[in-house]
């Protein structure tokens, strides 16, 4: 089920991305050649940063990769680490589904009012991705730290490192999770 | 104020910083009696920004880079036109990472892409290990200053935010990055022919058939940095504009031409991209809504006052501003650092008579010190783990070349001339 969700979200990423970088070239040699550019696509472009952003930053949650203060990790004991991640998991699940509900709210305001963005589309069609990204990092951290909490309970969290979030820092070399 | 004290403490220790930022703008809203719906609204930004769109594109195109063969021709390249000075190889190493992570944007792909070509022939070219290390460590954030790297761009778009009397346009903090950047890689070249001194690299003579080669290998790469940044330089692309051509051109080149990178792979490196991209656009998004509410309590404005009925002289504000970015950059990454701290400084500096594309320089300069500085230096762990050193030897590794770029953040800081030389106002 959140492999499905997964594979989901990846695929859509990388369509959006796809998008993003086919629309973008176009619009300047359509600017540059024929003089005139497709009217939706420079606003289209905008749109997508904010979805690619948002989608971006789901998948950042999915692994725990979003950019943090990751001093305590390193100083504190595996089993101090592994409560702290579980308490800071869950404020971030917290945090983030009051965003999605405010943002949702807004949402339906948008609906309710019949704004529209440009071409004359809803514009509660573009902003639906707030409150869905932040929905979806909500339900990512909030079953992370349950997980975490879980296997804290019943093990040892130091004999199982998906349980210790400071246990991989540096695992993907690259990752903006472990940047500090 | 428990509540932002509470917050400050779960940032400590490790709450994503996006929750944590996103917390605190919606805690002063509530206390101001704002409806939370303002978040949606203020996140919806990021739509409204266009040269963010270079964000993402220029990101991809810097995954795509790393994951082709381009570091190695890089490398072979520079190296075949500059192998033959004192310290060959080491310049090599800084003038090829600056350049790549200019384009990569400083995401820490640099160590791992060009560290693990240029550290091993850097060893075997007989080079101390301390000082390969270092070198390596350091070069990895060296670039930042020059066009298109993030930073530059993220700092442009959170100062044009925030609605100044001035306006701050990127092309011009592109150019004020350029002298700044270009001094930081010539002293840390001085020092590396110093401390090569005695060494005698094999093919140390400059081969005209070998140059040949070099460039004939990378003729698909050398037309990006010219067409990127005399176009960018030059005036002839709009930012966006830049990315976009730059984007689909490394996919045409990487995916169709060289066909280095399979269709299969291009999921994955479209993820890993994105994670960075989304990474930093959520902490800008929610930033967008805590900044607002900063601006609407004048909390710049107080803390100017506070820190003016302290602080008379410039000189002096400049002082305790590099003791504070230098913290600052032990803490945080460079990115969320700039769209936390950006917004608070930025008008109290203006307060100073500093101007703001200085600022830019000045801020960016020590952050990237912050990469190399203990105890939470990315580039340190990054190295360590790469080249399978403990963190503790690349710490002493680096020093020497930590002092070389405090030098230059000093130079940088308090000789304006240096950075606004190339800025047309």
């Amino acid at each position: 089920m959140l492999r499905a969700l997964h594979r989901l979200e990846d695929i859509f990423l990388a369509l959006l991305l796809g998008a993003m970088v086919v629309l973008a070239p176009l619009q300047i040699f359509l600017r540059n050649f024929f003089d005139a550019g497709i009217g939706w696509i420079d606003p289209l472009l905008r749109v997508l940063v904010l979805w690619v952003g948002l989608m971006g930053a789901v998948a950042a949650s999915r692994s725990d990769r979003h950019i943090r203060i990751d001093a305590a990790s390193k100083l504190l004991s595996p089993r101090a680490a592994a409560i702290l991640g579980i308490l800071t998991g869950l404020f971030t699940a917290a945090v983030s589904g009051i965003v999605s509900w405010n943002s949702g709210r807004f949402v339906v305001d948008e609906w309710e009012f019949g704004s529209t963005a440009f071409s004359g589309i809803p514009a509660w069609m573009f902003e639906i991705v707030i409150p869905v990204a932040f929905g979806l990092i909500a339900l990512r951290y909030g079953l992370r730290a349950l997980g975490q909490l879980k296997s804290l309970l019943t093990s040892d969290p130091s004999a199982d490192p998906s349980a210790d979030p400071g246990a991989d820092p540096e695992g993907s070399g690259v990752a903006p999770g472990s940047a500090s | 104020m428990t509540g932002m004290i509470l917050l400050g403490l779960l940032a400590l220790v490790g709450m994503p910083l996006f929750a944590v930022i996103a917390a605190s703008a919606m805690l002063g809203f509530s206390s101001e009696d704002v409806d939370l719906q303002v978040m949606g609204i203020e996140i919806y930004r990021l739509a409204e920004t266009p040269v963010l769109l270079a964000i993402p594109l220029f990101t991809f195109a810097g995954y795509l880079l790393g994951e082709s063969g381009t570091p190695a021709r890089l490398v072979r390249l520079t190296h075949a036109v500059l192998g033959w000075l004192s310290g060959g190889l080491a310049i090599v190493s800084l003038v090829a990472c600056a350049l790549f992570t200019a384009f990569t944007g400083a995401s820490g792909v640099t160590i791992v892409a060009l560290g693990a070509l240029l550290y091993p022939a850097l060893k075997e070219a007989h080079y101390p290990e301390n000082f390969s290390l270092g070198l390596i460590t350091t070069s990895g954030s060296l670039g930042l200053l020059f066009a298109p790297a993030l930073p530059l761009i993220l700092y442009g778009v959170v100062a044009q935010q925030m609605n100044l009397d001035q306006a701050i346009r990127i092309d011009d903090l592109f150019a004020a990055g350029l002298l700044p950047g270009l001094l930081m890689v010539l002293l840390l070249a001085l020092y590396s022919m110093w401390r090569a001194r005695g060494i005698v690299e094999t093919n140390h003579r400059f081969s005209r058939s070998e140059a040949c080669a070099a460039i004939r290998e990378a003729a698909w790469e050398i037309p990006l940095p010219v067409v990127v940044l005399g176009g960018i330089y030059g005036g002839y692309f709009a930012l966006s504009e830049a990315a976009a051509v730059t984007a689909l051109y490394v996919l045409v080149v990487t995916v169709l031409i060289r066909r280095e990178i399979s269709l299969g792979e291009l999921p994955e490196i479209m993820r890993e991209s994105m994670v960075l991209v989304g990474a930093i656009l959520i902490i800008l998004g929610v930033s967008l809504a805590s900044t607002n509410y900063l601006i609407d309590t004048e909390v710049p404005t107080k803390l100017f006052d506070a820190v003016r009925a302290h602080i008379d002289s410039k000189l002096t504000f400049l002082i305790l501003l590099n003791i504070f970015l230098l913290g600052l950059g032990m803490m945080l990454d460079i990115f969320s650092a700039l769209v936390i701290v950006v917004p608070i400084i930025l008008p109290i500096a203006i307060g100073y008579g500093i101007d703001p594309v200085h600022l830019g320089i000045i801020f960016l300069a020590n952050m990237q010190i912050g990469y190399i500085t203990p105890p939470v230096g990315m580039n340190l762990f990054i190295a360590s783990y790469r080249f399978d050193k403990p963190v503790l030897e690349v710490y002493r590794a680096t020093i020497p070349f930590f002092v070389i770029l405090l030098l230059t953040v000093l130079l940088i800081t308090y000789w304006p001339a240096l950075s606004l030389y190339l800025v047309n106002r």
